[in-house]
């Protein structure tokens, strides 16, 4: 093989460069389809990197509790997706489990976040959309963020009608940049703003991308104002040392299951278990887009095998003389098929090229990171080879079936 | 052992009420180093002959020994091989792949035989060098003359040394003067101890041949032996009658030739007389032969 391949790939090489044009439009499909799948799997690999770098601005060391099992009975993580829909989420976490967590060992700071339903009104006008966070003076530590201005609600006035704002309300709300001291009415009483966030870096897509538009109070003031009936939706915690999180992590999940006797209907996670189940949701995605575009690569190679077929009768008289001068048929057949792939295998190297000039692009003149792998390329020429083989021989076939007296006598 | 021995071979082709025979019955049997010369007129089988002999058909009815061995009935595969080793084609048309240079297109054969770039192309050259053409190597066969382009298909079908050269009218399309040419080139390739098979239809060129087939319908109608530089001396008899300048003028001379042909029950007659009259003459002849082409 590899001694008939030396002198082929040559011919076939030669060939391609002899027809430039019909060589370049058949080309065309494969480079679609090859630059449409790689931009397609950057672009995601890109974001879920992104939401990886926003998931460790809190820092590794956050654990995150949450009501609801966080693997099926199959023992598979649940993705985002179910977590989004509540359903697997039949009960919040209670305040119980906020003192259980942090009296739990290794662990240093607890905070919950509830969300609480109801109409913000500044300056006499009420504004929808508007996301009311209650939790306590734990968050700050816990989401690893500094207030930029103000302060964040301590423990003495965690009673107390305060706020502190993201970044985006303060724009939304008071239509001011540092908006301290001014105040909203939420549930019929009156909140003053005493501090404000510092920006979160997000990108859509992620799951923190709306603490830049949150208003948070304190946990207290939220169960006087519904009557005891806010349910915590997760509790933040941080262990005392960034090296006993593992521990900690233990300690929590084996209280919990003390006190919520032995029935496991919550989760507690930490950075790397958060971050595989948004990726996971992220890949379902990205893995569907590209699904989609493998079909243009298809279509490709149809486009190949077309003009293969054409070329095979264009080219009889040639396989005669190839036959007469002792050619067997194998030798024709790996011609063809050697043609064909290379044909395809240089329509995927100019996609591979094509695609990275597009990632320079995107990053360049949009937010998006799109991110090309080495293994994103090696699939990419190995699919174009693949797909140039398997549609380049039918046309091989039928060509070294020929005969050789009456491919010589054809013109 | 006879390098071709054809026994009762038949080709038919087509079927029922279309059936046509091609070949009918031909034993043919033909030793290492001759010098054979095919006439007779269009349809009578001669290419159909050339093909079974190289190996590019094979016969409907009965058996070919090429060197002892029976191909007939070999597989497709084992046959190109055969024909890659033991046998050269050279065309009327020339058959040079136009995308190809010269020395690619006479490296081709050796392609297949598996024989790295670098040697196939130094192999290549010598050939090329042997027919002439050392200075035409990076050209393209449109660039080429009728003669220099039939040079190298010889030399394609000689890369491979083979025993066996068939050409099958490979002056049709040249000129005199390139005729000659090719015709010289191919004396020369015989005395190196080729055997060649030359279809032709211009009795002139029976000079070169050591022996005369003259087929038609299909069968061997007349088998002679002649002497190297002589014109056979069935084909003489219409030689100088008619010119052969233009397609027409050959067909005219295929007609001559087959009145000329005695018929096919003296044949067995004639051929006793040639064989005496061939070796009288092949000593005498050898040294005419050189003066001879000279003076044309």
């Amino acid at each position: 093989m590899s001694r008939i391949t030396r002198g082929n790939v040559r011919m076939a090489l030669a060939s391609v460069r002899s027809t430039k044009w019909r060589s370049l439009l058949t080309m065309l499909g494969v480079i679609i389809g090859i630059v449409s799948v790689v931009m397609v799997v950057g672009i995601g690999e890109g974001v879920k990197n992104e939401v990886a770098n926003e998931i460790n601005q809190f820092g590794k060391d956050l654990i995150t509790v949450r009501p609801g099992a966080a693997r099926n009975a199959n023992g598979k993580m649940v993705s985002n997706a179910d977590l989004l829909f509540g359903l697997n989420s039949i009960s919040g976490l209670t305040e119980k489990d906020l003192q259980t967590i942090k009296q739990s060992e290794h662990v240093g700071l607890a905070a919950p976040l509830s969300v609480v339903s109801g109409a913000v009104t500044a300056g006499g006008q009420p504004r929808a959309n508007s996301l009311v966070l209650a939790t306590n003076q734990d968050l700050p530590g816990a989401l690893n963020r500094s207030i930029k201005y103000g302060d964040f609600f301590k423990d003495d006035d965690a009673n107390g009608n305060f706020a502190v704002i993201g970044k985006h309300v303060a724009q939304s709300l008071f239509d001011d940049n540092v908006p301290l001291g001014q105040s909203f009415t939420f549930r019929g009483q009156t909140f003053v703003v005493r501090g404000m966030f510092d920006e979160f870096k997000s990108t859509p897509l992620s799951p923190v991308s709306n603490f830049n538009n949150a208003i948070f109070i304190p946990y207290q003031t939220a169960q006087r104002l519904t009557g005891n009936s806010v349910q915590m939706y997760s509790i933040l915690a941080k262990p005392d040392k960034p090296e006993n999180t593992r521990s900690a992590l233990n300690a929590i999940d084996s209280h919990l299951l003390k006190t919520h006797g032995g029935e496991r209907d919550f989760a507690v996670l930490d950075q790397k278990d958060s971050l595989n189940s948004s990726s996971d949701i992220l890949s379902l995605i990205t893995t569907m887009i590209a699904a989609i575009a493998a079909i243009s690569l298809l279509v490709g190679g149809v486009g190949i095998m077309n003009i293969m077929l054409a070329s095979v009768t264009e080219r009889t008289h040639e396989i005669g003389v190839r036959k007469a001068v002792g050619a067997t048929n194998r030798q024709i057949l790996n011609q063809f098929v050697l043609e064909a792939g290379v044909l395809s295998l240089v329509g995927g190297v100019a996609g591979i090229l094509i695609s990275i000039v597009g990632v320079y692009g995107l990053r360049t003149y949009t937010d998006l990171k799109p991110i090309i792998s080495w293994q994103a390329i090696v699939v990419a020429t190995l699919a174009s080879l693949i797909i140039g083989v398997v549609f380049g021989a039918a046309p091989a076939v039928k060509a070294a079936a020929k005969d050789p007296i009456d491919a010589l006598r054809h013109d | 052992m006879a390098l071709i021995e054809l026994k009762d071979v038949s080709k038919l082709y087509g079927f029922g009420d279309a059936t046509t025979l091609a070949l009918d019955e031909v034993s043919l049997t033909i030793e290492e180093n001759e010098f054979v010369a095919v006439m007779g007129p269009s349809g009578c089988g001669k290419s159909t002959l050339m093909n079974l002999i190289g190996l590019l058909d094979r016969p409907t009815h009965g058996d070919y020994q090429l060197r002892g061995r029976y191909v007939s009935k070999l597989r497709t595969g084992q046959r190109a091989k055969i024909r890659r080793d033991m046998v050269g084609f050279v065309f009327q048309s020339f058959n040079l792949l136009p995308r190809m240079t010269v020395i690619e297109n006479v490296a081709l054969p050796l392609v297949y035989k598996g024989v790295g770039v670098n040697r196939r192309i130094k192999q290549a050259a010598t050939m090329l060098e042997r027919v002439g053409l050392k200075n035409r190597e990076y050209y393209y066969p449109r660039h080429l003359s009728g003669g220099q382009a039939q040079c190298t298909a010889i030399a394609r079908a000689l890369i491979n040394n083979p025993s066996l050269i068939i050409a099958d009218e490979p002056t049709g399309n040249l000129d005199s003067a390139n005729s000659r040419l090719v015709m010289e080139l191919l004396s020369d390739i015989h005395k190196m101890g080729n055997t060649i098979l030359f279809v032709t239809h211009n009795p002139e060129l029976t000079r070169y041949a050591t022996r005369v087939v003259y087929m038609h319908d299909g069968a061997i109608v007349h088998d002679e032996q002649t002497a190297i530089g002589e014109v056979a001396s069935t084909a003489k008899k219409i030689i100088f009658t008619v010119p052969t300048k233009t397609e027409e003028d050959d067909l005219a001379g295929v007609s001559a030739l087959m009145k000329a042909v005695p018929d096919a029950s003296d044949v067995k007659q004639d051929k006793a007389e040639e064989k005496k009259t061939a070796r009288k003459k092949k000593t005498k002849t050898k040294a005419k032969k050189r003066g001879g082409k000279k003076d044309e």
